[in-house]
């Protein structure tokens, strides 16, 4: 292994780069595009959801336990509308005007004050709200429930009664002001990384082959374990540039909160560039042109968009699918990275994923040199 | 072994298929060698397993007294891919220092080299261009000038001279012969004939085979024939009747 010549690849790769605007952008603002997009798709919350009342509690004297649940409703939430009987206003969730129909008994209140103060024969379908939501969309459905559930338990709290458990979860051990773009920013960088070091190497390589650049360099002195090296250390650079520029975007657009050493978590993307550099390397010698090396993209991003805790976390992925998460190495990336940044966890914690990474580094450099080396 | 380049009964099988079909050759020290043959040949195959990037399936292939493949003589041999082999997006000295970098040139070597190879082909002021902004007869002179850059005793060139204009050839042939003349060996292939007269040796080759040898007046006396076309169509026939 001779350094000086290896660093010769890294500075040509960088320099192809620096030259080609086509390739800067593929680098830059692709992934900037694509953390925007999912950014501002997932910080929305749920907001202004049409929901349709039916209230057919006469009440008690002029005190309405239903309107009180109604005025606590979270209107940033809810946009109600009242609807005189329940098939109408299930017509309107069936016909999409509406997202779920909620509807009082008749003598709710009444019903409700008789069985707080301990009337036993009490009919539990007088005390109780029925929610007909369109749960199609659990996005949708599970925030009105949240909502409709927390007015209840503020109303019955503000009539002096207490519930006889509670839960408090206002404290936080980890990301206290966490949204969900927090959780999945980490995923998404490395998942940029992962796919476009890829790409690039998969380009690059198919293009060191077809061009004959790849036949003057094996009849050099040049090693292959050298040329490997060489591309390594060139996307090591370029994945950490990409992801300072990703991590930027993510604090400036959407406030994601960094706990932990930003220089660490750059230092488990490099490792994870590496990893796709070698993968790279090896498909390259299965494709003759640059359009079949496209070919295997889907390949390479779409388990490991699905599977590496990007979005859900690995214990929410079906048990028999779980052995792939595993075999991906954004699974690894994904966990470190999100503990670093979300966390605030140093070495000492993530050391088993940073092994791991290790680990497919090495084998994928050792195949990519192996790969290279073989002759015909 | 005297010789630069030996080849013994050479074959390279293909999945059945044999590109070069029990080739043998030599070339001698300082001397030009033309490996002459149509598409298809087998000439681009003899030139790959001497550059060490193909294995030979029987036979063997020595260069510079080594057989080949063996990296040990990589530093000592200049070859010129059928392809242009260059890096379209980065300039002509972007191309030639990582080239030269690869040889182990140091930065002094490279400047001096790489200023005097561009006065040779011609293209001094092309410098700091894109390689992808020249024309292909550009691109073929920095081609070659790549392959020069670490003045190599070998050299190997995959049919420098085709899609390069006739003024630029006789060129290059030029230069050829100044580099024969510096005692530098070189196996060229090509399929355009006539230009093959400017090389000490021919070769003819056909389906993997070598079919003729001598120097191009020899070829011509003993087909009574006066173009190297010719020359090849006479063997080639011949050839087909055994
Ligand atoms: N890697 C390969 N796999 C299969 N066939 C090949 C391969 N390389 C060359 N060939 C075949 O070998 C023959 C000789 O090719 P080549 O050496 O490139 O000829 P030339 O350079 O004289 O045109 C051709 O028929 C070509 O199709
Ligand atoms: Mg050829």
């Amino acid at each position: 292994m001779n350094a000086s010549r290896a660093f010769a690849v890294t500075k040509r790769v960088l320099r192809d780069l620096k030259n080609d605007r086509r390739q800067l952008a593929l680098i830059f603002i692709a992934p900037l595009l694509v953390i925007s997009i999912f950014g501002v798709a997932f910080t929305g919350s749920v907001k202004d959801v049409r929901v349709v009342v039916v209230n057919g509690d006469t009440g008690v004297g002029n005190s309405s336990l239903s309107d009180k649940i109604i005025s606590n409703f979270d209107t940033s939430v809810l946009n109600v509308a009242y609807a005189n009987s329940e098939s109408d206003a299930v017509g309107q969730v069936q016909n999409g005007s509406a997202s779920a129909a909620i509807v009082f008994p008749s003598h709710f209140t009444q019903s409700v004050v008789a069985r707080a103060s301990g009337q036993t024969s009490v009919a539990p379908a007088n005390t109780t709200i029925t929610l007909l939501a369109d749960k199609s969309n659990p996005n949708v459905s599970d925030p009105i429930i949240a909502t409709v559930n927390t007015a209840v338990a503020q109303t019955i709290q503000g009539l002096g009664r207490q519930a006889p458990a509670s839960v408090d979860s206002s404290n936080a051990v980890y990301g206290a002001n966490a949204q969900f773009i927090d959780f999945f920013a980490p995923g998404i960088i490395c998942i940029a990384v992962w796919q476009l070091t890829t790409l690039l190497t998969l380009i690059s390589f198919v293009g060191e082959r077809t061009s004959g650049t790849l036949f003057r360099l094996l009849a050099s002195p040049l090693k292959e374990s050298e040329l490997v090296v060489g591309y390594a250390v060139a996307f090591g650079i370029i994945g950490i540039a990409q992801s300072a520029v990703l991590l930027s975007a993510a604090v400036i657009l959407f406030h994601v909160t960094i706990v932990g050493d930003v220089l660490l978590a750059f230092g488990v993307i490099a490792l994870l560039a590496i990893v796709s550099e070698g993968l790279g390397i090896m498909l390259s010698s299965f494709a003759r042109r640059e359009a079949q090396a496209i070919q295997f993209l889907p390949i390479v991003v779409l388990p490991a968009f699905l599977l590496s805790g990007v979005f859900w976390p690995i214990q929410a992925i079906p048990e028999w699918l779980r052995p792939v998460s595993y075999v991906l190495p954004t699974t690894y990336a994904v966990e470190a990275v999100r503990s670093v940044i979300l966390r605030g966890w140093g070495l000492d914690k993530i050391y088993p994923d940073v092994i791991a990474l290790l680990i497919f580094a090495g084998v994928f450099l050792v195949l990519a040199t192996i790969l290279l080396r073989r002759r015909e | 072994m005297k010789d630069d380049v030996c080849i013994r009964n050479l074959e390279k099988d293909f999945n059945g298929f044999k590109a070069v079909n029990n080739l043998s050759l030599r070339v001698k020290h300082g001397e030009i060698y033309g490996l002459l043959g149509p598409n298809g040949a087998g000439k681009t195959t003899a030139i790959r397993i001497l550059c060490g990037l193909l294995r030979p399936s029987s036979g063997e292939a020595y260069v510079l007294g080594t057989k080949v493949p063996d990296p040990g003589v990589a530093q000592n041999i200049g070859y010129m891919p059928q392809e242009l082999a260059l890096y379209r997006n980065l300039t002509v000295h972007e191309n030639l220092a990582f080239y030269g970098e690869v040889f182990g040139l140091s930065k002094r070597q490279i400047e001096t080299r790489e200023q005097a190879l561009l006065k040779l082909v011609d293209l001094e002021t092309s410098k700091n261009l894109l390689v992808d902004e020249l024309s292909g007869g550009m691109q073929h002179r920095i081609s070659l000038a790549c392959t020069l850059l670490h003045e190599p005793q070998v050299l190997f060139l995959d049919e420098p001279t085709v899609g390069v204009d006739p003024d630029l050839r006789a060129s290059f042939w030029r230069y050829f012969e100044e580099l024969r003349d510096a005692g530098i060996t070189m196996l060229i292939t090509t399929h355009y004939m006539d230009e093959a007269r400017h090389c000490d040796r021919i070769g003819f080759m056909r389906g993997g085979r070598l079919i003729a040898e001598g120097s191009a007046r020899e070829l011509l006396e003993l087909t009574h024939t006066d173009s190297l076309e010719g020359a090849f169509l006479v063997y080639s026939r011949t050839e087909g009747l055994q």
